[in-house]
């Protein structure tokens, strides 16, 4: 429950903050810059969800987690919660914190520079091992357990390990 | 303007379902453990961008994605016969893939354009995402091309059986005339297929397979021929055999389909069907 400091649409800023993201729990949709816009008349808080990726089949759970989420904010008598593709998501929107938070998670971030075709396989960029840091790492496969997934291996330390897809 | 609209969406969202629920049949049974990933992947992104496509109907119609999924009979699902290919081998199942994501991204291309704005950024979002698909499909196909000859002939004749079908995505939509007019649609359907077969002209002549280059040539000057007015209407049943002649499967645009189909729709909806109304 948000306090009743500063105003209505920083307080629905603060609840947003604490919707995670029900795949990768250890972020927030606001860590994600999956928040395009917020807006609060009359009691009524307008909150503009871009999807990370169009197939993600946690869109409806987001959707309804950022809704009850809102309406629990003190000032909020209504909530619209707005899918939207305009812009498109792009990993450049994920906060500095976000990454920080992805790579404690075990996933590791992506480049920021969208798919760039740089090995026989056609995988993008190389990521580095959220685990031991190492750039020594191998992409095994573009795709993964979710949309937005792709498998690495870590030569270094020889794990396996996963990253947030550039898009 | 709603009706052209209704009808492209449902159009581009009857393919991308149809394709994703034959990729998905590979989920378990895929040659080998990355593939069975890569293609359990892409058909969910495929079937993601159907339902993205069916909201857009859904919004006008004042149905639900679900319903346009799953809720229809046969005969109104307008997929083009490529995409409902039993997935045969694993040669047939990468040629539809290269061919099919190329005549997707042609088609992404010119809806980026489009007059709807909706449509235009839900285009220009999926195509972002559907690079991985080209890169994927294209790097199997050249890797398969360079590499022994018996895996490069089981391509070569499953490319020349699937590009003929092909043709067929660029059958004209219903409302096509007015989808066009009302740049919903920017560029007509004959002059994406045109695009989509210089592109791929150039990449078969680059993979040595300069053959399928030239008849496909050939191919799109009997599909111009035949799709000015012979188009078989549907009977509303819908399941007939594909036509044989010219070679190259149109029909699915007006709800014309294959046996093949109707297995896969009773798979895909029973579901929907068994539990009416039911949510997950």
């Amino acid at each position: 429950m948000s306090t009743s400091l500063g105003t209505v649409e920083e307080r629905v800023w603060d609840a947003l903050a604490e919707v995670l993201d029900p795949e990768i729990p250890a972020v927030s949709v606001v860590d994600m810059g999956m928040i395009r816009e917020v807006s609060v008349a009359g009691g009524v808080a307008s909150v503009v969800v871009l999807p990370t990726f169009t197939g993600c089949p946690a869109i409806p759970i987001i959707e309804r987690d950022v809704s009850a989420a809102v309406a629990a904010v003190e000032g909020v008598s209504e909530v619209r919660v707005t899918t939207s593709f305009s812009p498109p998501w792009t990993d450049d929107r994920i906060t500095g914190d976000g990454r920080r938070k992805l790579k404690e998670f075990g996933l590791a971030p992506p480049t920021g520079k969208g798919p760039v075709l740089i090995t026989e396989i056609g995988l993008p960029a190389v990521a580095r091992c959220p685990f031991c840091g190492s750039a020594d790492t191998r992409a095994e496969n573009s795709f993964g357990p979710t949309p937005c997934r792709a498998l690495y291996y870590c030569t270094a330390c020889r794990n396996p390990f996963e990253q947030f897809k550039p898009v | 303007m709603s009706k052209a609209l209704v009808s492209l969406v449902t159009t581009l969202g009857d393919d991308e379902l149809v394709l994703g629920h034959r990729h998905s049949e590979w989920t378990g049974y895929a040659p080998h453990m990355e593939e069975d990933v890569a293609f359990s992947s892409i058909a969910q992104d495929e079937i993601g961008h159907a339902a993205a496509y069916y909201s857009i109907a859904a919004g006008v119609t004042g149905g639900s994605a679900d319903a346009l999924a799953f809720g229809r009979d046969p005969g109104e699902y307008r997929n083009a016969i490529l995409c409902e290919r039993p997935n045969g081998d694993w040669a047939f199942t990468l040629a539809r893939h290269w061919l099919y994501d190329n005549a997707d991204d042609v088609r992404l291309a010119a809806l980026e354009e489009s007059s709807h704005s909706d449509l235009a950024a839900l285009a220009h979002k999926i195509r972002r995402e559907e690079r991985y698909h080209l890169i994927h499909a294209n790097t199997w196909v050249r890797r398969i091309v360079r590499g022994p000859v018996e895996g490069r002939t089981k391509l070569v004749d499953a490319v020349s059986e699937a590009y003929v079908e092909a043709l067929g995505l660029f059958e004209p939509i219903e409302e096509e005339a007015a989808a066009v007019s009302e740049g919903l649609l920017p560029v007509p359907s004959a002059e994406l297929m045109a695009r989509f077969v210089e592109r791929m002209a150039a990449t078969l002549d680059e993979l040595g397979m300069p053959t399928e280059a030239q008849r496909t040539t050939d191919q799109a000057a009997q599909f111009e021929a035949s799709s000015s007015g012979d188009l078989i209407e549907s009977d509303g049943s819908g399941l007939v055999a594909p036509p044989t002649a010219p070679a190259v499967a149109i029909g699915g645009r007006t709800g014309r389909h294959t046996d093949a189909f109707k297995e896969l729709w009773d798979v895909m909806t029973v579901t929907y069907r068994s539990h009416p109304g039911a949510s997950w």
